[in-house]
């Protein structure tokens, strides 16, 4: 309240942002989970400067090296630092794991927007193309469109945010047609309000919070999705760092070399539990926001 | 004079799994410029229904609303109507997006309509508005959820007002405020409607708040208008038998009582596949056959005192 | 052995957020006696069901707490009651019954059940036993015993709310708390609810501390009221004493905020500005930034209650001085 009393001073205004955010670092694990995140975001942009070597330099003579102090991480079969692989691969996996995600949060806010917004035959009719969709499989879905459209970043990307399309168009459904029956959109009617404007301002900001959190817990998805991709030999080619790859080619070494294996296996599972832990702590903290 | 506004047997129905719902079912009555009627009632009885097909925020079933003489019932320009009409709404929490601030809020309808042509121009008005309506100027950036409920509701008014409408419709404005808080916002609409002659639709389940700020008064009934009278006057020498029971069963706040009990029996039900006859008579104390069998008319029993009951006459004298 | 049934002395309940402290209650006292039902009368934000809360021991810990005061049933100290205590208690000695019916009824059980439940948990009924009896609760609220095996989504608010007072009574609690029992009534609802509500109190003799914004329903069903602000209790007395001789400004300020049936008014009289923020209170008497009749001394020196006519209590530096004496 901003009650102002004779005896205290107006009560400090925040902003529901701060309050979010103070809710937020309250949970001990999100926090982790967000340095975490912030320190892979780093890795990813300052791999040039981090990384000790560049990820490509193949050097026989130390290829199947064990960690040491000259290759924290040992090397591969072609001599490459893993460990610098493994930092530029965290640049690759955000960067799928950003785009796609977006790409296909995009597509599938608008379709459930839409669904729930007008209802009727639209929403019949997008709701049981989303179905279809999600009745395969993610990762089979993912293969069937990397297999048709061909290997490559770029294919990767397409396939894992058509993946991603029906969670979200679900989810924005769901919270749009509740959002649509509050009394402030009809507020939004009785001053004019054209349909655009009113699934613009009114209902995709109250409908933030789920979409937020589904990016969040997504991505990790994604990411998990791509290296699946990439170790099936689809999405990226050698000689490019991506984590999956990696622990597809490192397949055969299993055995001696176990940690060609371990450390970019770490990297995807470190990433995940971070964008999980933080995504957890992100829907408690809007969670109390919402009830209001 | 002519009048504002004209309802013409207005009729809204819904359709529901059990049947169709006669939420408004053939109400009529003229309201001039600058002058307030009352709408009483229940829940079920319609009221809100009412005001919200008069103002097109839901498209009558039957039954006509002449606007300063323009019949708007069917028309496609809704938007251009939202100039002269507006509503306020009950709940002062569910009413405004939570995520827009108050400048936000007020603002909005002056940019949909496009009313100034710059923001300077645009920031006054919004300025003007929180002050007519006792908003202090620092509370522009705050958000709903920071304020009370007296605050909210004054932003909703602020919002109201914004396009300059003639006619609002008031959906149970003070229903959800404290008593001291009710008692602010009913002197500040009163205020605004004695310096801008806004004429209004004023909806409420309390008769004591609707007596001291209405010309004309209008009880409904699952639907159906059982009385209707000048304010003072229905209070003076009240005729329905429901209308008499609402008033019994307001408690005084006085321990010298000055009214008699009188107790309905059975529950307030909904007006879905009505037969014919009298809605009222399952509870009525005073029902007869007649009562079940046909549907009263709403009929001038005494000058400009209209009363929908077979037996107003002998139940009154 | 006196007729007090239940004594409060000086209740303090703060809740402990981050934004600091929010002193809810802070020092209520006051007293009920067996058959004897008190109004406790204030608008939002004043403390009423905080107060309510802790008679039963259900204020929510953390954040809130009872910070002091005692609370004394037939002579027994509640707040120094074990947990396992509490549970026998509750129901059973003391009950409570919420605002708003339609969320206090569990939707899965059917009403005969939710009635069963609480005689079997107290009364050592066999299920064909305690069954009978939610039959004859049932039908006590004016409610026919067919109706036993339906569940809440089938019965209107009204009715609701009665299932309500039938849970509540079922095993003959001695005190019961009402806490707005029909604010989201419709009027003519409420009306036969405020009936139902003052025949059975009157058929158990039980008592009642009755909760409400509504100065009107007061006169329907209490014996002595009690007007309460920013967490204290400002003025009380029996009937007469509170609505013929009205002595504290917040008091008067309510009687002048409402619109009249009989009186013709054209401009309501409201009390300016709003109920201070319970984590901000303002020093000396709470009330003084609105008080009509504020005097300087009322920004430093918080007022005790003062007794001005027997039975009847106010807190007000007005009544002070006149008096010269006063308890705390």
């Amino acid at each position: 309240m901003t009650v102002t009393t004779k005896a205290g001073q107006p009560k400090k205004r925040r902003g529901q942002g701060k309050d979010i955010w103070r809710r937020l670092c309250k949970n001990r694990l999100a926090v982790f989970g967000m340095i975490i995140l912030a320190g892979l975001v780093l890795l990813a942009i300052f791999a040039d400067v981090i990384a000790p070597y560049p990820y490509d330099l193949q050097n026989y003579s130390e290829a199947f090296e064990f960690p040491s102090w000259r290759h924290p991480f040992g090397t591969d079969n072609y001599g490459r630092d893993i460990l610098s692989r493994v930092i530029y691969g965290a640049r690759i996996s955000l960067q799928i794991g950003f785009i796609s995600l977006s790409g296909g949060a995009l597509m599938g806010c608008i379709l459930g927007a839409v669904a729930g917004f007008f209802g009727g035959w639209l929403d019949t009719v997008i709701m049981r193309f989303t179905d279809i969709l999600m009745s395969i499989p993610k990762t089979i879905l993912a293969i069937a469109i990397a297999t048709t459209l061909g290997p490559g970043l770029v294919n990767a990307m397409i396939a894992v945010s058509i993946s991603s399309i029906p969670t979200f168009a679900r989810v924005v459904r769901a919270s749009t047609l509740t959002v649509k029956e509050q009394e402030f959109v009809e507020a939004a009617r009785a001053i004019g309000a054209s349909n655009a404007r009113i699934i613009f301002r009114h209902i995709f900001p109250n409908v933030l919070a789920p979409i937020i959190v589904q990016s969040t817990l997504g991505v990790g998805t994604s990411i998990v999705l791509a290296a699946s991709l990439s170790f099936l030999g689809l999405g990226i080619q050698p000689p490019t760092p991506e984590w999956g790859a990696m622990l597809s080619a490192a397949r055969g070494f299993i055995r001696d070399q176990w940690y060609m294996v371990f450390f970019p296996g770490l990297a995807i599972m470190l990433t995940v539990f971070a964008l999980n832990v933080f995504g957890d702590g992100l829907r408690d903290a809007l969670d109390p926001k919402l009830k209001n | 004079m002519s009048s504002l506004l004209q309802v013409i047997d207005l009729k809204k129905y819904f359709r529901t799994p059990r049947g169709m719902l006669h939420a408004v079912d053939g109400v009529n009555f003229t309201l001039d410029a600058g002058k307030t009627l009352g709408v009483v009632g229940e829940s079920g009885c319609g009221k809100s229904t009412l005001g919200r097909v008069i103002i097109r925020l839901l498209d009558a079933t039957d039954g006509t609303v002449i606007f300063d003489g323009k019949d708007i019932t069917n028309t496609k320009d809704v938007k251009s109507l939202r100039r002269d009409m507006q509503i306020i709404f009950q709940d002062p929490f569910a009413s405004l997006n939570p995520r827009m601030s108050v400048y936000e809020i007020i603002e909005e309808p002056l940019i949909i309509h496009k009313m100034y042509s710059n923001k300077e121009a645009m920031h006054q008005r919004v300025q003007e508005l929180m002050d007519t309506v006792g908003l202090a100027s620092r509370l522009a950036t705050a958000y709903p959820h920071e304020l009370d409920g007296g605050r909210r509701q004054r932003i909703g008014i602020a919002r109201a007002l914004a396009l300059e409408p003639r006619f609002i419709v008031c959906d149970e404005p003070v229903s959800a405020l404290d008593v001291s808080i009710q008692a602010q916002i009913l002197n500040l609409m009163q205020d605004l409607q004695e310096q801008q002659k806004f004429t209004y639709l004023f909806i409420t389940h309390d008769l004591s708040v609707v007596k001291h700020i209405s010309n004309e008064i209008m009880v409904m009934y699952l639907g159906m208008v059982v009385e209707k009278s000048g304010a003072d006057e229905l209070f003076e020498r009240t005729l329905h038998p429901y209308t008499k029971a609402l008033l019994a069963a307001i408690p005084e706040p006085t321990i010298h009582k000055t009214r008699q009990r009188i107790l309905l029996r059975g529950e307030l039900t909904s007006p879905i596949n009505p037969k014919p006859g009298c809605r009222f008579a399952p509870r009525c104390n005073y029902a007869k056959d007649i009562c079940f069998q046909q549907t009263p008319p709403l009929e001038e029993v005494e000058p400009e005192h209209f009363v929908a009951c077979h037996r107003v006459r002998e139940i009154n004298d | 052995m006196s007729d007090k049934l239940l004594s409060v002395r000086d209740l303090t309940i703060h809740y402990i957020t981050d934004d600091g402290v929010v002193k809810a209650v802070n020092g209520v006292s006051f007293d009920i006696d067996k058959g004897e039902t008190l109004g406790l009368v204030g608008e939002t934000g004043a403390g009423k069901t905080t107060t309510a809360l802790g008679l039963m021991s259900l204020v929510p810990d953390p954040p809130g707490k009872v910070v002091g005061g005692e609370i004394l049933f037939n002579g027994k100290n509640m707040l120094k009651a074990s947990k396992h205590e509490l549970r026998a208690f509750r129901g059973k000695e003391m009950s409570m019954i919420f605002q708003d019916p339609m969320t206090a009824l569990n939707p899965i059980l059917t009403v005969g059940e939710q009635i069963a439940e609480v005689i079997q948990l107290h009364d050592k009924l066999s299920k064909a036993e305690a069954y009978k009896k939610a039959a004859e609760m049932l039908r006590l609220v004016g409610i026919p015993d067919e109706r036993m095996t339906e569940y809440p989504h089938q019965f209107s608010g009204g009715m609701k709310q009665r299932v309500v007072i039938a849970i509540a009574l079922a095993c003959n609690p001695q005190f019961l708390i009402a806490d707005e029992p029909t604010t989201a009534l419709d009027v003519t609802i409420q009306a036969q609810v405020l009936d139902l509500m003052a025949e059975l109190r009157k058929k158990f003799g039980t008592a009642m501390l009755m909760i409400t914004h509504d100065l009107g329903v007061v006169t329907e069903i209490c014996d002595k009221v009690a007007i309460m602000y920013a967490g204290q209790i400002v003025e009380s007395g029996d009937l007469e004493s509170i609505y013929e001789r009205t002595c504290h400004p917040y008091t008067k300020g309510l009687f002048g905020s409402l619109p009249s049936l009989s009186k013709k008014i054209h401009r309501l009289s409201p009390i300016p500005g709003l109920m201070p923020d319970p984590s901000n209170l303002p020093t000396g008497c709470p009330f003084h930034p609105r008080c009509p009749n504020a005097m300087e001394i009322c920004k430093s020196r918080a007022p005790v209650n003062t007794e001005i006519e027997p039975g009847h209590f106010v807190r007000c530096l007005l009544y002070e001085s006149k008096t010269g004496e006063g308890e705390k």
